[in-house]
């Protein structure tokens, strides 16, 4: 991180979004169980609160369809009272406490058997939603902390693909989390790429990583997630060479390499179309590309708005001058 | 040697291996060693704690970034050797065994060692909440204090505090004979002689007073060590002491634990403890006993350096914030001092009082505030006292009030320019056990031996017309012989030539003082 304020002193706040879609954890080629990277996960919580005996930790569950803290639960108070649990001699009793909050959190998710899903929610987990939660809860324990010396940061432990209709919420979370200066560091357990959260960690200079063997979760965890804010600035930690930049329009929630930007909002559209759907600014002119020409003219007729009835108090002054921007390509470095 | 040691780190570095082994059979104690680490140094043990094969030192070298992060990485490694964490063996790093598998139980919850503390299994017929707890530890805390400073609030300590203050260093006289008959009336005694101070005996000694002005922290530290001392005198296991001090540490504050399972000195360092008001039992011989929050926060981690102490009460300030802790209310936040030396403390603690009257001249007393004023005369009665400017500095920015707190620096700068003026002012002469050679016959002779004694950087004085010089103590060996040598030289060539001149040494002990 560029924050060079951090000192020795800091207390770490690390807020541990986990991706407990079923649909994929049960799959016949995961590499891992659900129940084996827990326990992997749980003894990363505990490396990270014996860090310091004032470290802080939430952990939200990103479940399908629905996003939820797993600790502090929400009749806990927010800076975490220790909920009422037996005593084990062998173990410390933090660790206890939110190791057992964990498990029931998410043995209760699981067994919720209430298929409130909608079909498009099939499959996918809610990323964005879990990272709004955090932010939040972030932003609610900076606020009673007020000294400044809390340190926050974001873990997303997902294995799910991405959902293209989060594409919006989960940039909304990235430019709100970069503007706060929390990192926000990422670990695909295996799959593909996520492309959103690898560009969420590269906008936030958090950490990405796929590990090359899931089943060593653990040392992954523990040796790049772990260090904190201040001994960043003296460790080598995994970078990303090569970041998929690609987007997903506003109109079909597709991932597009190509697309066309409003020259006003800078909307992503994957077909042309003679008004912006996000600022209500008409283009009063033609594509070039003639796929788009046809796609654009089969839309004008369709719609009412048609470039004709266009109104000259539009804030596009000169709109011939705009198909350039108009056709603007999004280009990738890489895939 | 003035400086008190607080520091756990400090004690532990000397311990040896063997002590070192058993005491990582904890994994309460390998927890709270752990967290007395610098950053890198707990980064380096979690990136290794999964990884079988030691790591090359070259290896973990690629770990750090830059020239900055390699002084870390020294920095860290330093002191995971000195705690017999790590080990370089041919090349690498090997981890303790006993450490690598008892911390790993700590992390997983592992192996039954029931180190974090065995709970009662019963409910406590006589519970007793949180907020006793806390009243309970300032109460005993702050007789202690009290009775050093000198206050008459409150009883005066038990006899095995007595002691402890006695052989720590902390107050002279009484409290080290304390093995006559009637220990009651000996401290009584001992409390109302420091009570009437315009007897100016000075029972707290300058230690004493360094002691007052650190965090509470800071200071049940400082008693535990001195208890750690003793105890090895006593003949109780240190291992099985300081186990249970880092059991402490890891316990519940408002819950009830067991003492059943305690070996005998543990029991008696219980008992101790209790004196001290770390930990809470109903009545001697319970089976139960609580830890308060002296005892629940010892490992917090928190630096016990003076230099961070602000930032540490800080962060404890919004640790325990939530918490509404008494003694800490009370602790910090209470004094204003003005450009004009003006200072008031808003208190009515007898203790944060006395303890300000070993620096402030103080002028009016109101219900809940008191004011004074900072003079030359005041901190010149301090300075003598032992207490460097510096404490006084820390002490004050440590407690500054809210308000004070909102300009940055803290203190008005000219204060503390004049009090750090003072001190030097005190500090003009300074002795220095020196030799003085003087009477050299040749001027030759003298500037050589000058020379000589510059480039070993010995000379504390010298005077070219005199043809006089002072060595420092160390310097005198070698200067002498130099000094001898040019005398045997002359008195060949005074046999040769006949003459009769040589430089004479003036061989007895000095001490010169020396302008600083």
């Amino acid at each position: 991180m560029k924050d060079h304020s951090t000192t020795e002193d800091d207390s770490n706040l690390l807020v541990i979004v986990i991706d407990t879609n079923p649909f994929e954890w049960e799959h016949s080629s995961a590499p891992i169980k659900l129940n084996d990277a827990l326990q992997h996960i749980l003894t990363f919580m505990n490396a990270h609160l014996a860090g310091r005996h004032d470290n802080k930790l939430a952990v939200i569950a990103s479940h399908v369809g629905v996003s939820q803290f797993l600790y502090p639960t929400l009749n806990d108070h927010i800076l975490g009272s220790t909920q009422q649990t037996e005593k084990d001699a062998n173990v410390y009793q933090n660790f206890k406490v939110v190791n057992d909050a964990v498990l029931s959190g998410i043995r209760g998710l699981l067994e919720d058997h209430r298929p409130t899903l909608e079909e498009k929610d099939l499959g996918s987990s809610k990323i964005a939603a879990s990272l709004s939660l955090g932010l939040c809860y972030i932003n609610q324990a900076l606020k009673l902390d007020g000294m400044g010396h809390v340190k926050p940061r974001i873990l997303v432990l997902t294995v799910s693909p991405d959902s293209s209709s989060d594409y919006i919420p989960i940039m909304n979370c990235i430019f709100s989390a970069q503007k706060a200066n929390i990192p926000i560091d990422v670990c695909k357990i295996w799959g593909e790429d996520a492309v959103f959260l690898q560009q969420a960690a590269h906008i936030t200079e958090g950490i990405y990583m796929r590990p090359s063997d899931p089943a060593g979760l653990l040392q992954v965890l523990m040796f790049s997630f772990l260090p904190d804010m201040f001994s960043r600035n003296y460790l080598y930690l995994p970078g990303q060479d090569q970041v998929d930049f690609r987007a997903a329009c506003f109109c079909h929630k597709k991932i597009v390499d190509i697309g066309y930007v409003c020259s006003v909002c800078l909307s992503i559209f994957c077909s042309f179309s003679p008004v912006c759907s996000t600022c209500r600014t008409k283009f009063a002119f033609q594509p070039l590309l003639s796929q788009a020409r046809r796609l654009g003219a089969r839309t004008a007729a369709s719609n009412p708005g048609s470039p004709k009835t266009s109104t000259p108090g539009t804030p596009v002054g000169t709109p011939t001058n705009l198909t350039s921007s108009a056709t603007m390509a999004i280009s990738t470095p890489s895939q | 040697m003035s400086k008190f040691q607080t520091s756990i780190h400090e004690y532990l570095e000397t311990l040896p291996l063997q002590t070192f082994n058993r005491l990582y059979q904890k994994p309460a104690t390998c927890l709270a060693v752990f967290r007395l680490l610098p950053p890198l140094g707990k980064q380096i043990i979690m990136s290794s704690l999964y990884v079988d094969p030691p790591i090359a030192v070259s290896d973990m070298k690629l770990w750090f970034k830059g020239s900055a992060g390699e002084i870390k990485h020294t920095e860290a490694m330093q002191r995971l050797k000195a705690l017999h964490i790590f080990e370089e063996v041919r090349g690498k790093y090997a981890m303790n065994a006993t450490f690598l598998e008892q911390f790993r139980n700590a992390l997983t919850g592992g192996g039954n060692s029931q180190s974090f503390g065995l709970a009662t299994s019963t409910p406590d017929k006589y519970h007793v909440d949180i907020h006793f707890l806390d009243d309970y530890a300032t109460k005993q805390w702050e007789a202690i204090l009290h009775f050093m400073v000198g206050t008459t609030e409150g009883r005066p300590p038990c006899k095995g505090v007595l002691n402890l203050l006695g052989r720590s260093g902390l107050m002279t006289g009484g409290a080290d004979n304390g093995g006559g008959g009637g220990d009651q009336m000996d401290a009584r005694d001992f409390a109302s002689q420091m009570a009437r101070q315009d007897f100016g005996v000075p029972k707290i000694t300058h230690k004493g007073f360094q002691f007052l002005l650190q965090d509470i922290n800071t200071q049940v530290w400082a008693f535990l060590l001195q208890y750690l001392n003793m105890a090895e005198s006593l003949n109780m296991d240190l291992v099985e002491v300081l186990t249970f001090f880092f059991q402490l540490g890891s316990l519940e504050l408002g819950k009830d634990y067991s003492s059943e399972n305690l070996t005998p000195t543990q029991t008696h360092l219980l008992e101790d403890l209790k004196a001290y008001g770390i930990v809470y039992q109903r009545k001697r011989g319970s089976r139960r006993y609580y830890p308060t929050r002296l005892a629940t926060t010892l490992t917090s981690g928190t630096p016990v350096m003076l230099g961070s102490h602000t930032n540490a009460t800080k962060i404890a300030a919004a640790a325990a914030a939530k918490k509404a802790e008494e003694e800490e209310e009370d602790d910090h936040g209470f004094i204003v001092l003005e450009t004009n030396y003006r200072i008031y403390a808003y208190t009515d603690s007898p203790l944060q009082i006395a303890v300000l009257n070993l620096f402030v001249h103080l002028r009016d007393r109101f219900p809940n505030m008191v004011t004074g004023v900072v003079t030359r005369d005041s901190i010149r009665r301090a300075l003598s006292k032992g207490i460097t400017a510096d404490q006084i500095i820390t002490y004050l920015t440590a407690h500054a009030h809210a308000q004070m707190r909102k300009h940055s620096p803290i203190l008005p700068l000219t204060v503390v320019d004049q009090i750090r003026l003072w001190e030097i002012e005190k500090n003009r002469l300074r002795p220095v056990p020196s030799w003085l050679y003087s009477q050299f016959s040749r001027q030759q002779d003298f500037e050589s031996t000058l020379e000589y004694a510059s480039e070993l950087d010995v000379v504390l004085w010298s005077n070219q017309k005199r043809r006089m010089l002072c060595i420092t103590a160390e310097g005198h060996t070698a200067v002498g012989a130099y000094v001898r040598k040019l005398i045997s030289r002359h008195k060949e060539l005074q046999a040769q030539q006949a003459q009769q001149s040589s430089p004479h040494t003036h061989h007895s002990p000095h001490v010169s003082s020396v302008a600083s």
